[in-house]
């Protein structure tokens, strides 16, 4: 929208934009017009328009890094997943019987099927590193230490839940390597004290690997834990824009805010009365040239 | 960090944010530079190095190792370490102790390390201990995508045909996924059998640890397999009892 734009709607008196000036008897004004009107009728009941503009325009610190993509890319792979996994879902079938033709059929006849399959895998993968080095960030930048904490651990939980993502969808494929795969994680799993044998039945369903193991493996993969990632990082999300996001710990304003501090407590102990803290006594000690003096602010 | 230091910092963080850039278009076109980025180079992967059909899923074939994905490889790895050799390296560290003292410290890493310093170079215990998992990981990942395939079957010597049928249920009945004969198989948690027959058990001790490992041997994490027929039972014990003897 140009300037003129909004000069010539705004001064309307009663709220009607589109209803003075040359212009805005022209179609494209009218329709401007509406669309103004239609996000004011929005937002005065949802706020939705006012929210987005300070989601948009709220402030980050100045020195943002590239090391802060992380998130978010591992945030548009998770979508990425979603979408290629809707495609796959529309075809695939979860059973023992017809499980492997229809990966079969999805990579050699479906159009596009062997490409959204080979996303949704290569997308698997490349989700586990950019996650693992978002999270590496983080550690070595100290951005989980106060307020972030809770950050941190909706993150860590959205981490094992994306392996757990990765190890459901690997038995789906129905092939010989993933399914001796999952037999081995499982029977491990088993093999775990106290609540293993009931993990371990609960993921089988049942106590042995059967058909039912397979749709319970495609619910998980498919409803349950997406579910949980989407709602973990919706949390994530919200404590990230409530907190803002970290500076990093090298940023130029950081080390010229600390020089400042030096400066300052330098200035403070030079005002300060001898034999006071924090002053080292020192028989040696002068006044230093500045004191007193009047720059007392 | 006490009272002052989370308020020296807020303080802090207010003012870098009074000073900083609108989200909207500095930090957001950078986000969206590296998420194209990253998905321009998994449709690159998808169409450079396709997904492969594998073999349909048969419990009677012999060529099956079993391999998670890459990003399990470390965890598979963790089994060759702790493969109940001795006192010092039971399976449950592997499977169990292991995993769950990472996740855990993982977890609450934020409230072990609560100092204010947040450049690296000035944190050498965190410097260290994160340098120190990526170098472990990366090692076990590196070991897991060395280790051999697939391989073909269990080559073994002077097997009669009721063993030779003791090698078929072995292979059908998913046993290959906890031991290993002649590096056939997963290298845990179960102990490698290849000398089996060396360790003088009679059949009828094979036969009741299969029905029931833990009658034989308390506290084993073996599952038990109580369904199979008489005949099967006696092929099985009998395949186990002469590895490492009769059939090497
Ligand atoms: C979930 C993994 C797992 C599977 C599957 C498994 N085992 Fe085991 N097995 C073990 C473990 C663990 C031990 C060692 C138990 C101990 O010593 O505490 C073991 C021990 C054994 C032993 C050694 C007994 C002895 O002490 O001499 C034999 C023989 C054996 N298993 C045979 C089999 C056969 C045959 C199958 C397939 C029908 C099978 N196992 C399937 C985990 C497994
Ligand atoms: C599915 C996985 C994840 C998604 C989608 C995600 C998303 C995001 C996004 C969009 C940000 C904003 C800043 C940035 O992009 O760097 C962020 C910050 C953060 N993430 Fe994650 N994250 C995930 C996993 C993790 C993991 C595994 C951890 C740690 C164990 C973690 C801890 C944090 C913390 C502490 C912040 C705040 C850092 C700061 O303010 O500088 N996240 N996350």
């Amino acid at each position: 929208m140009s300037t003129q734009d909004i000069e010539t709607q705004t001064p309307s008196p009663d709220g009607e934009g589109a209803a003075v000036g040359a212009e805005d008897i022209a179609p494209k004004g009218a329709m401007k017009g509406a669309i103004e009107k239609t996000g004011d009728y929005v937002d005065e009941r949802s706020g939705l328009v006012t929210g987005h503009k300070w989601f948009l325009f709220r402030n980050v610190p100045g020195e943002t890094s590239w090391f802060q993509t992380l998130g978010f890319t591992a945030m548009a792979l998770f979508g990425l997943q979603a979408i290629t996994g809707i495609v796959l879902a529309m075809y695939y079938k979860p059973d023992p019987n017809t499980a492997f033709q229809s990966i079969q059929f999805i990579t050699n006849d479906a159009t596009w099927g062997s490409l959204v399959r080979g996303m949704h895998r290569w997308g698997a993968s490349a989700m586990i590193v950019v996650v693992f080095l978002h999270m590496a960030r983080v550690f070595f930048w100290g951005a989980y230490k106060y307020p972030r904490e809770l950050t941190w651990v909706t993150g860590v939980i959205l981490m094992f839940m994306t392996m757990f993502m990765g190890l459901t969808g690997y038995l789906l494929v129905w092939d010989q390597k993933a399914y001796w795969a999952t037999v081995v994680a499982v029977n491990i799993t088993a093999s775990a004290p106290v609540l293993g044998p009931f993990v371990a039945d609960i993921l089988r369903a049942g106590p042995e690997f059967g058909p039912n193991t397979l749709s319970r493996f495609y619910a998980i993969h498919m409803l349950v834990i997406p579910g949980g990632i989407a709602t973990f990082i919706a949390l994530h999300l919200l404590l990230i824009t409530k907190l803002g996001i970290a500076e990093p710990p090298w940023a130029k304003r950081r080390f010229r805010a600390a020089r400042e501090e030096e400066a300052e407590r330098e200035r403070m102990r030079a005002r300060t009365p001898a034999g006071r803290e924090p002053v080292p006594a020192s028989p040696s000690f002068e006044p230093p040239q500045s004191w007193p003096s009047k720059d007392v602010s | 960090m006490n009272k002052g230091e989370q308020e020296a910092y807020k303080r802090d963080y207010a003012l870098a944010k009074a000073q900083g850039k609108p989200f909207f278009p500095y930090a957001v076109y950078k986000d969206l530079v590296v998420a194209t980025f990253a998905i321009g180079f998994v449709i690159f992967l998808a169409i450079w190095a396709p997904i492969p059909v594998g073999e349909p899923v048969n419990p009677a074939t012999t060529d099956f190792v079993p391999r998670p994905e890459w990003y399990f490889f470390f965890l598979f790895e963790l089994l060759k370490i702790f493969k109940n050799e001795n006192a010092l390296t039971p399976v449950i560290m592997a499977t169990f102790i292991v995993p769950n003292v990472l996740m855990v410290l993982l977890l609450i890493t934020p409230f072990i390390d609560r100092g204010p310093e947040r450049r690296i170079w000035r944190r050498p215990i965190a410097l260290t201990s994160g340098v120190m998992v990526i170098f472990f990981l990366g090692y076990l990942t590196h070991l897991g995508a060395e280790s051999p395939g697939a391989e073909t079957g269990i080559e073994l010597e002077n097997l009669t045909p009721e063993a030779e049928a003791g090698l078929e249920l072995y292979l059908a009945n998913g046993c290959t996924a906890c031991h290993a004969i002649k590096d056939v198989g997963a290298p845990g948690p179960g102990p490698n059998l290849t000398n089996e027959g060396e360790k003088g058990r009679t059949i009828q001790w094979q036969i009741d640890h299969l029905i029931d490992p833990r009658s034989t041997t308390p506290g084993s994490t073996m599952p038990a397999y109580p369904n199979f027929t008489d005949q099967e039972y006696q092929e099985l014990a009998v395949f186990l009892n002469g590895l490492g003897t009769e059939f090497r």
